[in-house]
């Protein structure tokens, strides 16, 4: 070929390039170069500065995180320059109540030859809080004295649950309960022994102050349209209630009840031409929407896996077999003092079904069913439903090789299964519906969190007002507050 | 405003631009559309005025950081979102500069630190060749990268892919062919 020389002279002046030898642009000036590798020349030129491939994709992720960050910062940075100064009657039990309650780190104090404290400084957090015992003669006077504070102080910590729970347990009291509030914060009143009252918080998702003057006339707004008196969460629901989705949507549905016994509660068509039905399963509801006989449903099919429990396993296990259901353990006794046995129906949802070998067919407390999630890893996932839905994690079983094997999450007043997955067990993102008192808040925390939003929170034809949202792992929260009753 | 015409020609319409913009300004995580449609960009701005390929990645990571942190901040007032991402960048070049304390021509007073028109357009120019560059046929684009974006030398590519260094010579020469070809086509396509 007559060509090798041209590739032999471009690359050699794209040495010349990427070495430095030769200055971008001045090489068109070259003498001796074939007049057609000029162009080629200049492109390379501009070509020396080609971002490295990964590069881009590391500062975007660098910036997603980044802009996690400026959304949901637990505890708000905030420069301070001025200390509350608490006066309060025993100053010495009131430090050592701050320690206990609140994680105060003691500073210092000052004792006055009478014993009492004169000055003590205290850091809760990065703040320092000034007090010291009463003396009425020079205008120190306690909440007790005079029956009460009109001072309040604001506190924000990292997980404010978990605070209240410190602090209830030193002995203070809660006179607001611990809550998601429309300005973004998750927050509640404490007061201390003292006289004082804590406003304690933790930084949800981080609202404009626009935002929050809009949220504030759509709430003062809103009552009108609302009856009043309306349990946010309907009767028969629970917080959290998983939503099925199958292109033979009755077909689950006559699955659910020939097996199990669930009770069907609602069947409606939607407006997308698809399914949407409740049934009642033992103390619990699951929601299954999906495809019916010339119905004009398209969508994709979410089956998930649950754990149920059964006062006869075996029964359960044979008319799963009869209903479809391909076996994937047969019924047996387990070291854990229980008998189960594990189903996939042909929706491809899971079902461990178990019987508790004790008194009930359960143990005590436990609901009928639970969801049970099978993630890569458990860990970003809990972390997620802790940050987006206050949810509490009940207790772990780790492998040694660090594998979480199982862990159930508390939300509400429901619980979920977790074990990180293995075999035939793969993550299977999944439909959730939850019941919360505000959903409009629970919906923003979310987003604070890390979802992205699906639907904004909007008042629906049944009763319902709620918003959507997806998480990271695909799982689909939708978040709903019943306001009217049909 | 010098950087007006250059930056709104070429890149997405103003109307779409304004609501990627406003999107983001009220959702952050959604500032990666804007840095997917603008990185090539700044990177070539910043690339052609730094004197390596870390001190440009370093400026900007920064760059877009700092639109990131300031983003509520941006207002529209004729000015669009890439004409601001420029200043920044421009301002960072700066910066980094009196911190490597390097003589930097033009920077009698840094508050005037304006971006010409003509340097835009030549930062959109590169960067339409960089996006062009992830359109070529695979082998191609495997050997103009490890080339120019990771500077390695032809044995060290011919040894990673595996083929002779004559080949690889060949695979440059078509690569650069095609990419004078595509460059010479109409801008306003898929990237456009």
């Amino acid at each position: 070929m007559a060509n090798v020389n041209v590739y032999e002279q471009l690359d050699e002046a794209v040495e010349a390039i990427i070495t430095g030898a030769s200055v971008a642009g001045s090489e068109t000036a070259r003498a001796g170069e074939d007049a057609h590798l000029v162009p080629l020349i200049g492109l390379a030129a501009a070509l020396r500065d080609l971002p490295r491939q990964d590069f881009k994709a590391r500062l975007k992720a660098d910036l997603r995180r980044a802009s996690m960050a400026t959304l949901a910062e637990p505890v708000p940075a905030m420069g301070q320059v001025v200390a509350a100064y608490l006066t309060v009657k025993d100053a010495a039990r009131a430090i050592e109540f701050y320690k206990q309650a609140f994680g105060a780190v003691e500073k210092g104090r000052l004792s006055m030859p009478t014993g009492e404290i004169g000055h003590a400084e205290i850091m809760i957090g990065g703040s320092t809080i000034m007090l010291s015992d009463e003396f009425p003669e020079h205008g120190g006077v306690s909440p007790e004295t005079l029956g009460g504070s009109p001072m309040k102080m604001h506190l924000y910590v990292d997980d404010v649950d978990a605070f209240a729970r410190r602090a209830v347990s030193a002995g203070a009291k809660i006179t607001r309960p611990i809550a998601d509030q429309f300005y973004g914060d998750r927050s509640g009143y404490i007061a201390d022994p003292f006289g004082y009252t804590w406003i304690v918080a933790t930084r949800g998702a981080m609202v404009s102050l626009e935002e929050i003057q809009k949220r504030l006339a759509t709430m003062a707004a809103r009552p009108e349209r609302r009856q009043t008196g309306v349990n946010p969460v309907p009767k028969g629901y629970r917080t959290l209630t998983t939503y099925l989705v199958a292109r033979d949507a009755d077909g689950l549905i006559d699955f659910v009840k020939n097996v199990f016994g669930a009770e069907e509660k609602f069947r409606s068509v939607g407006s997308a031409g698809g399914r949407h039905a409740e049934v009642q399963l033992g103390d619990s509801m699951i929601m299954i929407g999906g495809g019916i006989p010339g119905g004009s449903w398209k969508g994709d099919p979410l089956p998930s896996a649950f754990h149920v429990y059964v006062s006869d396993c075996d029964a359960v296990y044979q008319r799963a077999l009869d209903a479809g259901a391909a076996s994937i353990q047969a019924p047996a006794d387990q070291e854990y003092g229980e008998r189960t046995a594990q189903v996939k129906d042909a929706s491809g949802n899971f079902w461990y079904v178990a019987t508790y070998k004790g008194e009930n067919y359960k143990w005590a407390g436990a609901p009928d069913v639970q969801p049970y999630l099978h993630p890569l890893r458990a860990e970003p996932v809990i972390h997620f439903m802790k940050r987006a839905f206050g949810a509490q994690e009940m207790g772990r079983y780790t492998a040694p090789d660090g594998v979480v094997h199982h862990t159930t999450i508390k939300i509400g007043d429901s619980f979920m299964e977790m074990g990180e997955a293995q075999g035939v067990y793969q993550p299977m993102p999944t439909m959730f519906y939850l019941y919360v008192p505000n959903c409009d808040a629970l919906y923003h925390r979310a987003l604070g969190a890390g979802a992205t939003s699906i639907a904004e929170p909007t008042d629906h034809d049944y009763g319902d007002r709620s918003g959507g949202v997806k998480d990271v792992f695909g799982n689909q929260w939708y978040i709903a507050t019943h306001i009217k009753d049909m | 405003m010098v950087v007006k015409a250059p930056a709104a020609k070429g890149s997405r319409g103003e109307a779409e631009e304004r609501l990627l913009v406003a999107a983001a300004q009220k959702d952050p995580l959604r500032f990666g559309e804007l840095y997917e449609i603008h990185f090539e960009q700044i990177y070539a701005y910043i690339s052609r005025r730094v004197g390596s390929r870390e001190t440009a990645e370093d400026l900007t990571s920064e760059v877009f950081r700092r639109a990131l942190t300031n983003l509520t901040r941006f207002e529209w007032r004729g000015v669009p979102f890439v004409g601001w991402l420029f200043r920044i960048a421009a301002n960072a070049i700066v910066d980094e500069a009196k911190r490597s304390s390097k003589e930097v021509s033009d920077l009698e007073d840094p508050e005037e630190i304006a971006v010409a028109e003509v340097d835009i357009a030549d930062a959109i120019h590169r960067a339409r060749l960089f996006r062009l560059v992830e359109e070529l046929p695979a082998d191609q684009r495997r050997v103009v990268v490890l080339r120019f974006a990771e500077g390695k030398s032809i044995r060290q590519i011919a040894g990673e892919i595996g083929r002779s260094e004559g080949a690889v010579k060949q695979l440059q020469f078509r690569g650069l062919q095609n990419l004078r070809s595509q460059v010479e086509k109409k801008p306003g396509g898929k990237n456009g």
